[in-house]
């Protein structure tokens, strides 16, 4: 199972997120709420898999994304867009990004999403 | 696998609150410079935010109305400023309206759908706004102050 960061300004989504994958056995091993502090964290705590969100604060999580990725370029994300942000997911898959997740969240499609995602990373 | 939606809800209206204390402060400031990128970033991540703690919970009057305060604020932010005092008090109107339905969710009465009128004018082209606050004023005003017919 994998261990996994979240990265989204909105406590509401974090704790829906962390509801969701915690009991596919997913360890949750942090939580960012900006994208500074998700890169921070990345490096700090190596997870396996990262849940960030677009828009957040103080750096986007495409530019985190982007910083991640360019120390890390192995590092499995998993982007957490909404309606309307296609051209964002679109930048983010293209910088690198593994594969997307739709709010509001239908706990099934998270589940899958990640578990291809890991599959694949294997 | 089913989510607490009570847990969810006080979660909501928790943040909600928070968000909806940043916008106001937000807008304030943009009533100072029009230009101002830090409240223009707030308004559309804040709105942002609302829209999909509203959307998980079906709370879809908020999320439509949010939604469409984001994609505004999108557009303010492409723009690098709020256009002028027209646009501005439309941004006012929609926080007010979407308080209000946030008050009703804490109090749990049904949500009703956001003023048709007030979608349009987050929705027109910003250049549109001016004319279409300039016609409900008008009409506002007729309606407040009809004209005296000589009999």
């Amino acid at each position: 199972m994998a261990r996994v960061l979240i990265a989204d300004d909105a406590s509401f989504m974090r704790q829906m997120i962390r509801e969701i994958i915690e009991p596919e056995g997913h360890e949750i091993v942090g939580e960012a709420t900006n994208g500074v502090e998700a890169v921070e964290l990345f490096k700090e705590l190596a997870p396996d898999l990262v849940t960030m969100d677009i828009v957040m604060p103080k750096r986007s999580g495409i530019d985190a994304v982007k910083r991640i990725l360019a120390d890390h370029p192995s590092a499995c994300i998993v982007m957490c867009s909404a309606l309307g942000q296609e051209s964002l997911v679109m930048e983010a898959l293209q910088a690198g990004a593994r594969d997307f997740i739709v709010k509001p969240f239908k706990p099934d499609s998270v589940v899958a999403t990640l578990k291809k995602v890991l599959e694949k990373a294997d | 696998m089913s989510l607490d939606l009570a847990k969810y809800r006080r979660i909501f209206l928790e943040e909600a609150a928070d968000h909806l204390g940043e916008m106001s402060h937000a807008l304030l400031g943009l009533e100072k410079e029009l230009a101002g990128a830090e409240p223009i970033d707030t308004l559309f991540r804040m709105a942002h935010s609302i829209k999909s703690m509203a959307a998980s919970l079906g709370y879809e009057p908020i999320a439509d109305l949010a939604h469409k305060m984001e994609d505004r604020m999108e557009g303010v932010r492409r723009a690098g400023r709020v256009r002028d005092s027209a646009e501005l008090a439309i941004l006012f109107q929609a926080l007010e309206a979407l308080e209000a339905m946030v008050a009703a969710v804490a109090d749990e009465r049904e949500l009703q759908p956001a003023d048709e009128s007030l979608l349009a004018r987050l929705a027109a082209p910003s250049e549109d706004v001016a004319a279409a606050s300039q016609a409900m004023l008008s009409s506002a005003a007729s309606a407040a102050h009809p004209k005296k017919v000589r009999s």
